[in-house]
């Protein structure tokens, strides 16, 4: 039974959960989009790390929306729907597959794209860290499912596939629920729309609209409306999926569907500190107000600005910058908010980058996605005299994502010292085996890691336990540190136990 | 693009009229160099590979 009740808790001052949802795009040899439902089933099964079978999926509602109102049904792609005409993969949970891993992080078949959800972390630097660390995740699964079919499995952590396709790398953050849709969207979506010049992953050509030779997103062709619940098909620059993950009368979960994967982790975090920047603005009332006068026309202008000037049309037919809508924010920053080093750091970042994509453009090939990747693009251009139209281009974009250390274009960019670094091996090893942040993800990865045998569900916002021949659900509440207790628990009883306490 | 005025700064402050474009046209851009490790992947790759590519519409 699901148990909605409030608890009364307060969330620490200043700090705000966050995670990262990314589904990867993947090929097995031989096989292709037809098969592609039964082969990330396959894919996530083979995972061969310790996990715990048995997500819960009472707390979600998709089809809710924050604005107060609750869908009928979701829109889906008209390819996909053909594709799966007559056809039937099994029951729901039985084809998504869900692993839950010891560090509090979810893996599933997500329509098809094994998917990786970051445990939730409060600092920038741990979720860089678990992000790249589910790169490793993926790496294992994709092995076995190698060995298996004895067919070569290549993982992309991307967005796109060229053809009109596109899936998600979506962001979660957890607000106070009295900050509402119409604060939440006037805060965040000049933000949204602004910072893909400072964490775009780049594209070679465009899937819709007028044609484009390079993009800075990837994603910005598949945006049709300013504000909707929808993720599929028809989707928006700002989603409003309610679904909170916690305790709906006290959180919302901001659902960013709108940025891209990125393979270059400082790009990573800079994407998440932007958001968290304006959140933590809007959370202090100081928000800046810019009236973007078509947030979908606005995101799509600067996905295709190749010459940096980077305009943006506002409303009363003015205009402005994506450099100054994002100084904007960072300078409110500055003033309003008591920052910690991490977020100090990001606004020094952002400010040299802003300065580097105005004029040197120096900086910005090794920190960002889009330009990294068009420094390849253009020396091989300049190398070669391919046109834009030339079909390798694309598929140098697309091993650009490979995420096989061995293969991917990022990594020999990265292995010549041209591209910011993934963080050390060590580090994002140790981020498989558990959440050092002790958020709820660590009291969640720890009941997987030492009491499996005992749990009968988990999700986001709760453990279920078989204890004594009853079911006892334990509600994680997202605002609490938890104990490091939970660590020495002797049995299931005591953890039960601290958790309550927590 | 529309011809009204450029805003510099946000709603909250009072709007100030801007100057001209201060972007630059053309990228300065850097070659990759060092090696080249990057060279020995980009001429593994299959021109027609991301022809071939086609991917379920996820999230």
């Amino acid at each position: 039974m699901c148990d909605n009740s409030p608890t009364g808790t307060d969330a620490p001052v200043g700090l705000i959960l966050a995670g990262i949802e990314t589904e990867y795009g993947f090929t097995v040899e031989g096989r292709g989009a037809d098969d592609q439902i039964e082969d990330a089933v396959a894919f996530v099964r083979g995972y061969p790390g310790p996990c715990f079978v048995g997500w819960d999926y009472c707390y979600e509602s998709p089809r809710a929306d924050l604005r107060g109102f609750r869908l009928d049904r979701l829109a889906v792609d008209p390819e996909d729907a053909k594709r799966d005409a007559g056809r039937t993969y099994g029951a729901p949970h039985e084809v998504r597959s869900d692993r839950i891993l010891p560090n509090g992080a979810r893996f599933y078949n997500d329509h098809g794209h094994p998917e990786y959800a970051t445990p939730e972390c409060w600092s920038l630097k741990e979720l860089e860290l678990h992000d790249t660390a589910g790169q490793f995740v993926l790496l294992r699964a994709a092995r076995v499912l190698a060995d298996a079919t004895g067919s070569t499995v290549s993982v992309y952590k991307n967005n796109t596939d060229f053809h009109g396709s596109s899936y998600g790398t979506h962001e979660s953050y957890l607000v106070p629920r009295e900050v509402g849709f119409d604060r939440l969207f006037a805060a965040v979506t000049p933000m949204l729309i602004a910072r893909q010049i400072l964490c775009g992953a780049g594209k070679v050509g465009s899937e819709s609209g007028s044609r484009a030779d390079y993009q800075l997103t990837a994603r910005g062709d598949f945006f049709t409306e300013s504000a909707n619940a929808e993720t599929l098909f028809r989707r928006p620059i700002f989603n409003t999926r309610d679904e909170p993950h916690a305790l709906p009368q006290k959180w919302i979960r901001l659902h960013v569907i709108s940025g891209d994967a990125n393979m270059i982790p400082s790009c990573t975090r800079r994407k998440v500190g932007l958001v968290k920047l304006a959140l933590m603005l809007e959370l202090a009332g100081q928000a800046p107000r810019w009236s973007v006068s078509h947030p979908v026309r606005a995101f799509q202008a600067l996905s295709r600005d190749e010459t940096r000037a980077y305009r943006v049309a506002l409303d009363g037919r003015n205009w402005t910058t994506a450099y100054e809508i994002v100084e904007s924010y960072l300078a409110a920053a500055e003033t309003v908010l008591d920052l910690d080093a991490e977020l100090v750091s990001l606004i020094a970042e952002c400010r040299a980058l802003l300065h580097d994509l105005s004029g040197p453009f120096v900086l910005a090939p090794r920190a960002i996605d889009w330009a990294a990747k068009k420094l390849i693009l253009d020396a091989y251009r300049e190398e070669s005299g391919a046109s834009w139209r030339d079909p390798v281009l694309q598929a140098y974009d697309l091993e650009y994502h490979n995420i096989d250390p061995a293969d991917g274009l990022y990594f020999a960019l990265e292995s010549m010292e041209q591209a910011d670094p993934m963080p050390s091996l060590d580090e994002r090893l140790a981020r498989l085996d558990g959440a050092p942040e002790r958020s709820r993800a660590y009291a969640r990865g720890l009941a997987v890691a030492r009491f499996r045998g005992e749990l009968t569900r988990a999700c986001w916002r709760s453990l279920t336990f078989l204890v004594d021949g009853e079911e006892t659900e334990v509600d994680l509440p997202p605002d609490r540190t938890y104990p490091l207790q939970l660590e020495t628990a002797a049995n299931v009883g005591t953890f039960i136990q601290i958790l309550r306490n927590a | 693009m529309p011809d009204g005025d450029r805003l510099t700064k946000p709603l909250t402050r009072e709007p100030e009229k801007g100057g001209e474009d201060t972007g630059p046209t053309r990228p300065a851009v850097p070659k990759p160099d060092g090696g080249n490790e990057l060279l020995r992947r980009m001429k593994k790759i299959d021109p027609d590979q991301a022809k071939r590519y086609r991917q379920r519409s996820g999230q």
